[in-house]
């Protein structure tokens, strides 16, 4: 124990030498209080980067003195368990991470403390704001205020795999009519019987409800009236969209890629699809750049030299629009270590961290980040990536109180037109009324 | 020994007695009462009192009254009414196989009991039903997995294409059921062994003299012998199968489509995935009724049997 303590302090010492050499770098003894004898307790998805961040959370402890106890839990979970601590005013978390979706329902319920006050509060250059991706950073504002720190932005690609395209002298799909044309060339391969043409998200609920949101505005579509990329206020008009032309027409695309999946891809969420892509199963998945360090991890993964990233699709005439999520990182409202809380976001937050974070494998969140020479060299896909960021809208799905709710109305209807139980425009026309009669209960719209 | 209480009784008044005896009985139950007080009936009085409201967790200030319209359209859902259907076709199935399987199954360890590998394989046989449901479903779910489960591969040696056992809607169910069925029929078959131990060998002594088959032994000694175990068994696995909840929420959640949405996870998902506390009350108080009701209709049913 006593010797696990040494090892510590000596990693964070090295660490923060490491740290102190590059110019301008921050002394963190002076920045940050003294938290000794504090347990910070952190509440985190299970995603791949919860790794990365226990990995450097030690350097925090050896400045701070406190102890950083982190845990994870599913999407499903974790959402359940944060609202209804907050419900009760618990105070067993001190930093909540939240999906940027959930923040209107977060702050309706007053489960986050803003940060806005604490960032003006410090030195510019160490909370570096202007630094966070804007498709991404977005996403911690509501009602007008930052309400937490951005700091794992996604983005999707569209993983493929490059021996097998090069193999057939396959053109890397840009629309949709290419994607369907190569995921039914490798699905209907003879020289690859076990290979799958694309996995994409038609499970249920969360998974198809989402891949809808994130098709949508690169096949030319919008969820509501006034959301599309560039709206000056996404929630103007929230009349709901999901019967329009466009979106049917969507779901017949998604309908129809079924044939070109592995079985069982009606039921597939993200971790099917990855899994799939990482056993070398399927020729090619959309998803979030959360993950694709796991494809090129040799332990895990058949595809480690064979896989490349691409910008993802478009419908004919239109331009993508790459999705965009991820997560904020938020002080819990009802914490009594609040300072301790704040002390270790700004750390976390800060770009010189965030790097180590990213080499660790962790997402990257900052331009600096994405233009980093060693990152690059560490994670070839990150130009593209940083190209999708660029691209990506940041309403790109709903993020008010109501987000959970319509996203599952939404995700039960299109797996209803995966699966057959419904025409394409029988399912939409239910998920458009179910929504209207939803977002009319909130008060949101007429 | 002295009988003190006997003493006391007996110096005492009639009348003072008989009040003694009451508040004695009424202290003994106190915290049984308190216990159901606070654990049963304040929660369900308060969910009665929620459902009559269109509440949201995260903003229980401002939940506004609006009487039945809960009930009305948790009747007119169509989500809510095929997790019915759902869960009455699971659990008439389940209970269908296990009832099958049971006594097979109880009848080929009766038929062993006094080997020693009849001992080993009958605890070795009630394993399933010792295993937590949400971990039969997730080894299930990884047994059948399409892409990179056992099953399928099994399949693909003997040439039958992959199955897709959660993604298929006219497959999904029965699986689920089959699933189910595998984890407690072992429980059908111990209650069942039961029942048939204590049959009097001389009435299978009886039927060996009168020539009788194997159907006419279970038929008109085994199954009516067992009825009152039988019933009972149903009654439990009734109550299991209408709070089931783990192995969906694992497996399929409720998909594809609305083809495993039971009651419970119909339930659970309005309160605790929308936090729509008022709708999901509504559900709560109904799947109590239906429980309460399929629950005396069985009791009453034992009863009667009981007493013919």
């Amino acid at each position: 124990m006593k010797g696990r303590k040494s090892l510590k302090i000596a990693t964070s010492a090295i660490a923060l030498a490491a740290l102190a050499t590059t110019a301008g770098a921050v002394d963190w003894s002076t920045e940050l209080g003294d938290h000794s004898g504090v347990d910070l307790r952190v509440q985190v998805i299970q995603d791949p980067f919860i790794d990365s961040l226990k990995e450097i959370s030690p350097t925090f402890e050896g400045v701070t003195g406190a102890s950083v106890t982190i845990e994870g839990f599913g999407y499903d979970p974790l959402h359940e368990k944060q609202i209804l601590g907050c419900s009760q005013s618990d105070d067993q978390y001190d930093v909540l991470f939240v999906d940027g979706i959930w923040i209107g329902e977060f702050v309706e319920a007053g489960c986050v403390e803003p940060v806005e006050d604490r960032v003006a509060a410090e030195d510019p250059e160490i909370m570096a704001m202007d630094d966070y991706i804007e498709s991404f950073a977005g996403q911690a504002v509501w009602e007008g205020k930052l309400q937490c720190l951005p700091i794992a932005g996604y983005w999707h690609m569209l993983h493929y795999r490059k021996d097998l395209f090069e193999e057939a002298g396959l053109e890397v799909p840009k629309t949709f009519d290419e994607l369907m044309a190569a995921a039914k060339f490798f699905a209907e391969s003879p020289d690859h019987p076990d290979v799958a043409g694309m996995a994409m998200n038609f499970q249920r609920g969360s998974p198809a409800g989402q891949q809808f949101f994130e098709w949508i505005y690169s096949a030319g579509g919008k969820p509501w009236e006034s959301n599309f990329p560039g709206s000056e206020d996404a929630y103007a008009d929230q009349t709901p969209l999901f019967n329009s032309p466009k979106a049917v027409e969507m779901i017949q695309f998604f309908r129809d890629m079924v044939p070109y999946g592995p079985p069982g891809v009606e039921q597939f969420a993200w971790d099917d699809r990855a899994n799939a892509f990482t056993q070398g199963k399927v020729a090619m998945i959309n998803n979030w750049s959360v993950r694709t360090p796991l494809f090129s991890d040799p332990k895990i993964s058949k595809v480690k030299d064979v896989f490349d990233v691409a910008l993802f699709p478009h419908a004919e005439g239109a331009t993508a629009v790459p999705p965009v999520g991820g997560w904020v990182m938020c002080i819990n409202q009802h914490s009594g270590k609040k300072d301790a809380a704040w002390d270790y976001m700004k750390w976390f937050a800060h770009p010189d961290t965030h790097k180590t974070f990213v080499l660790a494998g962790g997402p990257p969140s900052r331009h600096s980040a994405m233009q980093d020479p060693e990152i690059i060299a560490a994670q070839p896909w990150v130009p593209t990536l940083y190209e999708s960021a660029k691209l990506a809208w940041q309403e790109l799905r709903p993020r008010h109180a109501y987000t959970f709710e319509m996203i599952d109305a939404l995700g039960f209807e299109v797996n209803r037109a995966i699966t057959g139980e419904a025409t394409p425009q029988e399912a939409m026309d239910a998920a458009n009324e179910t929504i209207t009669r939803m977002l009319q209960r909130a008060g949101y719209i007429e | 020994m002295t009988d003190i209480s006997g003493t006391l009784a007996g110096s005492l008044p009639q009348r003072q007695r008989v009040d003694t005896e009451r508040t004695a009985k009424l202290l003994f139950i106190v915290p049984a009462v308190i216990y159901l007080f606070c654990l049963s009936i304040i929660p369900f009085v308060y969910s009665v009192y929620l459902s009559l409201f269109q509440a949201k967790l995260t903003r229980l200030d401002r939940k506004f009254y609006v009487g039945l319209e809960n009930y009305k359209d948790l009747l007119t859902d169509p989500t809510f009414l095929k997790s019915i259907q759902n869960t009455a076709f699971l659990t008439l199935s389940s209970i269908g196989i296990e009832l099958i399987l049971g006594f097979t199954f109880a009848k080929v360890f009766l038929s062993i009991r006094d080997m020693r590998a009849g001992q080993v394989l009958r605890s070795v046989a009630i394993l399933p039903m010792m295993i937590t449901p949400i971990c039969v479903g997730l080894i299930f779910g990884y047994i059948l997995n399409p892409t990179l489960g056992i099953a399928n591969y099994l399949l693909s040696q003997v040439g039958v294409d992959p199955v897709t056992w959660f993604g298929d809607p006219a497959v999904a169910l029965p699986t689920v059921i089959a699933i189910n069925a595998w984890q407690w029929t072992p429980f059908m078959m111990l209650l069942m062994l039961a029942g048939l131990v204590s049959i009097p060998p001389s009435l299978y002594e009886a039927a060996e003299l009168e020539n009788a088959k194997w159907y006419h032994v279970a038929r008109w000694i085994e199954l009516p012998a067992i009825r009152d175990v039988i019933l009972v068994g149903v009654i439990l696995r009734v109550i299991d199968n209408l709070k089931l909840f783990d192995l969906v929420y694992v497996t399929t959640r409720g998909g594809p489509g609305d083809s495993t949405e039971l009651i419970t996870y119909f339930a659970y998902r309005q309160s605790f995935s929308f936090f729509q506390v008022g709708y999901g009350s509504a559900a709560a108080v109904i799947i109590l009724l239906i429980s309460i009701i399929v629950t005396t209709i069985s009791v009453n049913y034992l009863r009667r049997l009981q007493n013919d």
